[in-house]
C-alpha cells in the first residue's frame, strides 16, 4: 500500500513507539523515507523543511550510531542540532528526568530525540514538554525508527512486506528492536517468527503480533525471506543466560550452512553493531544477501521522514 | 456521656449479624445493641439517626507503613491515623521497616507513645524478626512482645537463609509470638518491577514471576509446621499460594493469610501506560490470580484484607516505571475496594466485612473487630452504595499516590467512632 492510495499524513504529536500505529501511518512514513533515500542516492538536497528549527538529541545512554544518524538527518533538513549526552553526573546530582525535561522545554526546542535506559522513560518525558518527541530507544520497550528502517530496507529489496516470512533471532526478551520491528512488520502483513534460547525469549509474544516463537533456529529458518539477527549483549553470555559464546554460536549463530535453510533469496539483516563470530559469521554478514549497510542508509532516510512529519510540513 | 445510634443496618461478622437495630454507647463502651434497641434511653446526650446506613465494627488493618520514624515526609503516624479514620480504620499495625528499624523495645514503645499522642486510631507495632531486618541475627522477639509488639515480620525483605528463618520461627513460637512473612524469593524477583506477564514483556518491564511467591510460601509453611509457630503468609497474590496454604491448613498447621485490597481490584493491565501509582509489591497479578483471590475470600480462606498502605512522595513516583518506588496509599480506599466485590456480586456485606474486622482481630488476638456489650465502642457508619470519585487531592494521607486515583468507587464511611467519640465525620 502506498500513501497515494489513501493520501494520509502522519498526525501524531510524537513518535514514541510503533505499537498502536496503523498500516496507513506506517506506510506514509515509509513512503516519505523512500523518497529521501532516492534523493540521497541521486545526490539531491532535500527541501530545508526544518530550517530555523531546533532539534535536541538527548541521549541518556551511549550511542554513536543512532545519535549520528539523527544528527545527519536533522542537518540534511536544515535544522539546528544540539547534542546533549547526559553524563551520569547530572543524574547523580539528583536531577530527575522530569527536571531535565522541564529545563530543556524552557529552551523551546522543536523536537527532542531521546534515548533512555528505562522502559517508558521517553513517554514520561514526552508528557512534560510542549514539542515533538522522538523515541530513539527506551529500555527494553521500543526503538521505533529502527523498526521503520528495517521495514523500509525490506520493502525496498522485496517490493512488498505482505506475505513475507521474517525470522528474528537472538535476545528477543531484552530487545526493543525486536518489539518495534515485529509490530511494524506484523501490521504490514508479514509473518514474523521469533527464535532464541528459552532464557532470552518472552513467555508469550502472541500479542506482539509474532506468528510463532521457536527455540530451534533451523525450524524457524525454513523458507524465511528475511533473517534478522539481533546483537547479543556480551553480559548475557557469562553463564547466567547462556553457557558460552561458542554454544550460542553453535545453536543460534547464522552460518552459510544455516542460511541455506532459508529461502535462496533471503535477506540478512542486523541492527548493529555486530558480534562477528558470535551471532553471525563474517562470510554471511558480508555475503550476497546482506543488506546491513543499507539498513544504516535507510536509518537516515527514515529519521528525516519522521523529523519532517513531526516538525516540518510532511511534504518531501 | 450516652450516645444512641438508631435505625441502622447492623453488620457484625463475628456474630453473623445483619439486622436493623440500634446501639447505645455509654462511657465509651457498647452498653446495648441489637434489634431490640429502638429508642434512645432517657438522658442520651446524642442521638444519631442512621437510617439507610450500615453500622459495623471499626476496621482493622494489619499492614500499614508510615515514614515515622525516619521518613516523616512520606507519612507520619498522626497523618496515617487521620487517613485511617477517614477510611473507617480504627486499629492498624505498622510495619517495622522504618529508619531506624523497629527491632528493639524502645522503638516499640516509641510507636505506642506517638500513636497514642496522635489520638486517632489505635496503632500497634510489628516487631522486626531480625536485627535491622538484616536476616542474620534474631531480634529481641520476647522483649518486644512484652512491650506490645503484636506480630513479628522481616518486612518486605524475607529472611534469605532458611536456617536463620527456622530458628527465628522456633524461637518466636516458644515465646508465643506470631510471625508474618511476605513470601518472596529475592533471587528470582531480582530487580523486577511488576508482575511477570505478557503485558510486562510488551512494556519491556522486568516481571516478578509467580514461582517466587510459591517457593517462599512453601519454604515458610514447611518451616512453620516443623517449628510449631503461628504463621501468617502476608500479601498473598497468586492462586497457587492459596492452594499451598489450604493444604497446610488441612494438615493442621496454625497458619493464616492476608491479601492486599488492591490485589482484589486490579490486574496487571492496570499498569497501563507505565503508571507508577500502580507500582506496588506484591504486584497487580494477572486476572486468573485476581479471580482466585476473590473466590478464596468468598470461601473464607483469607483471614484478613490489608491496605498495604505505603505512601510515597511525588519525587519517588515521578520517575520512569523501573526507577520509581514501590508502594501506594491504601488506608482510605480499602473499604470501597472490598465493597466493589459486594456490588459486583461475589460477596455479601457480612462476608466482605469479616476480613476487615474480626478476621484480623482473631488472627493477632487483638481486642475489637466485633460489636459486644462492654467492649470499647470502635465503630463505623457507612453508606454501602454512595458513589464517589477517588481524587488524590481529596486524600488525607500525607502522600497521596493511589492506584485508585481517578476511579469511580461505591461505598464510603460517613462516621468513624473510636472509644465512643466521633473522630471523623463526612457530610
Amino acid at each position: 500500500m502506498r500513501s497515494a492510495d489513501a493520501a494520509y499524513t502522519f498526525k501524531e504529536p510524537h513518535l514514541l513507539g510503533l505499537m498502536g500505529l496503523n498500516p496507513l501511518q506506517l506506510t506514509s512514513i515509509l513512503d516519505l523515507a523512500d523518497t529521501y533515500a532516492e534523493m540521497s542516492r541521486a545526490n539531491k538536497r532535500p527541501e530545508p523543511h526544518l530550517k530555523n528549527k531546533t532539534v535536541i538529541n538527548l541521549f541518556f545512554e551511549n550511542s554513536t550510531r543512532t545519535l549520528s544518524s539523527f544528527e545527519i538527518a536533522a542537518r540534511r533538513l536544515g535544522a539546528d542540532v544540539v547534542n546533549m549526552p547526559v553524563s551520569a553526573s547530572s543524574v547523580k546530582k539528583g536531577e530527575t528526568l522530569i527536571d531535565t525535561a522541564m529545563t530543556l522545554n524552557a529552551m523551546k526546542p522543536d523536537v527532542i530525540v531521546i534515548r533512555h535506559s528505562a522502559s517508558g522513560g521517553v513517554k514520561l518525558l514526552s508528557r512534560k514538554v510542549d514539542c515533538a518527541v522522538i523515541n530513539a530507544g527506551d529500555g527494553m520497550h521500543e526503538h521505533p525508527t529502527q523498526g521503520l528502517l528495517d521495514t523500509l530496507t525490506i520493502r525496498r529489496e522485496k517490493d512488498r512486506i505482505e506475505g513475507l516470512n521474517v525470522t528474528i533471532c537472538g535476545d528477543i526478551a531484552h530487545s526493543r528492536v525486536a518489539r518495534s520491528t515485529t509490530y511494524a512488520l506484523h501490521q504490514l502483513g508479514a509473518r514474523v517468527r521469533l527464535v532464541g534460547p528459552r532464557t532470552l525469549l518472552p513467555k508469550d509474544a502472541s500479542d506482539w503480533g509474532a506468528e510463532s516463537v521457536h527455540t530451534d533456529f533451523d525450524e524457524a529458518l525454513a523458507g524465511a525471506d528475511v533473517v534478522m539477527m539481533l546483537r547479543l549483549q556480551l553480559e548475557r553470555m557469562d553463564g547466567a543466560y547462556l553457557p558460552s559464546r561458542r554454544e550460542y554460536f553453535r545453536y543460534f549463530g547464522l552460518t552459510r550452512e544455516r542460511l541455506a535453510i532459508a529461502s535462496p533469496e533471503a535477506l540478512v539483516m542486523h541492527p548493529g553493531p555486530m558480534n562477528r563470530g558470535i551471532e553471525i559469521e563474517s562470510a554471511v554478514a558480508d555475503g550476497k544477501g546482506s543488506v546491513i549497510t543499507q539498513q544504516v542508509e535507510m536509518g537516515v532516510a527514515v529519521r528525516m521522514a519522521v523529523l519532517n512529519m513531526l516538525a516540518g510540513s510532511g511534504a518531501p | 456521656m450516652i450516645t444512641a445510634i438508631l435505625n441502622a443496618r447492623i453488620l457484625d461478622p463475628a456474630s453473623n449479624t445483619d439486622a436493623e437495630g440500634g446501639l447505645i454507647i455509654e462511657d465509651g463502651k457498647v452498653a446495648a445493641w441489637g434489634t431490640g434497641v429502638q429508642a434512645a434511653p432517657s438522658g442520651a446526650d446524642d442521638v444519631i439517626d442512621a437510617v439507610g446506613l450500615c453500622l459495623a465494627p471499626g476496621l482493622i488493618d494489619l499492614r500499614v507503613k508510615t515514614g515515622e520514624p525516619g521518613e516523616e515526609h512520606r507519612e507520619t503516624l498522626a497523618t496515617a491515623s487521620r487517613a485511617a479514620l477517614s477510611g473507617g480504620v480504627t486499629q492498624f499495625v505498622v510495619m517495622p521497616d522504618t529508619r531506624p528499624v523497629i527491632d528493639d523495645v524502645a522503638l516499640v514503645q516509641f510507636i505506642a507513645r506517638k500513636g497514642a499522642e496522635a489520638g486517632g486510631a489505635h496503632i500497634h507495632a510489628a516487631g522486626a524478626l531480625t536485627v535491622g531486618l538484616g536476616g542474620t541475627a534474631m531480634a529481641e522477639i520476647g522483649l518486644m512482645k512484652e512491650a506490645g509488639a503484636v506480630v513479628f515480620t522481616n518486612g518486605d525483605v524475607p529472611v534469605a537463609d532458611p536456617s536463620i528463618m527456622k530458628r527465628a520461627l522456633a524461637y518466636a513460637g516458644s515465646r508465643g509470638a506470631i510471625v508474618a512473612s511476605r513470601p518472596d524469593t529475592p533471587a528470582l524477583t531480582g530487580n523486577a518491577v511488576m508482575a511477570a506477564s505478557s503485558y510486562a514483556a510488551r512494556l519491556g518491564l522486568k516481571g516478578m514471576p509467580v514461582e517466587s511467591e510459591w517457593i517462599a510460601t512453601a519454604r515458610d509453611l514447611t518451616l512453620a509446621e516443623t517449628t510449631d509457630v503461628q504463621l501468617i503468609v502476608d500479601g498473598v497474590s497468586t492462586a497457587r499460594t492459596l492452594e499451598l496454604i489450604t493444604e497446610a491448613k488441612a494438615r493442621g498447621a496454625t497458619v493464616g493469610c492476608t491479601a492486599n485490597a488492591y490485589s482484589l481490584f486490579f490486574n496487571d493491565l492496570d499498569v497501563g501506560d507505565y503508571l507508577t501509582y500502580c507500582k506496588v509489591n506484591p504486584p497487580f497479578r494477572v486476572e486468573p490470580d485476581r479471580q482466585a483471590l476473590i473466590t478464596a475470600l468468598a470461601a473464607g480462606d483469607i483471614e484478613a484484607i490489608v491496605s498495604g498502605h505505603d505512601p510515597q512522595p511525588p519525587e519517588s513516583k515521578r520517575l520512569p516505571f523501573g526507577e520509581a518506588s514501590f508502594g501506594a496509599a491504601g488506608l482510605e480506599t480499602t473499604l470501597s475496594a472490598v465493597l466493589s466485590l459486594v456490588h459486583d456480586g461475589p460477596l455479601d456485606l457480612v462476608s466482605a466485612l469479616r476480613p476487615l474486622t474480626c478476621g484480623p482481630a482473631d488472627l493477632l488476638g487483638l481486642q475489637g473487630g466485633r460489636i459486644a456489650n462492654g467492649a470499647p465502642a470502635d465503630l463505623i457508619l457507612f453508606d454501602p452504595d454512595r458513589p464517589w470519585k477517588c481524587e488524590r487531592e481529596d486524600l488525607i494521607s500525607r502522600s497521596t499516590n493511589s492506584p485508585f486515583d481517578g476511579r469511580l468507587l461505591q461505598g464510603q464511611v460517613l462516621r468513624t467512632i473510636v472509644g465512643g467519640a466521633t473522630l471523623f465525620q463526612r457530610d
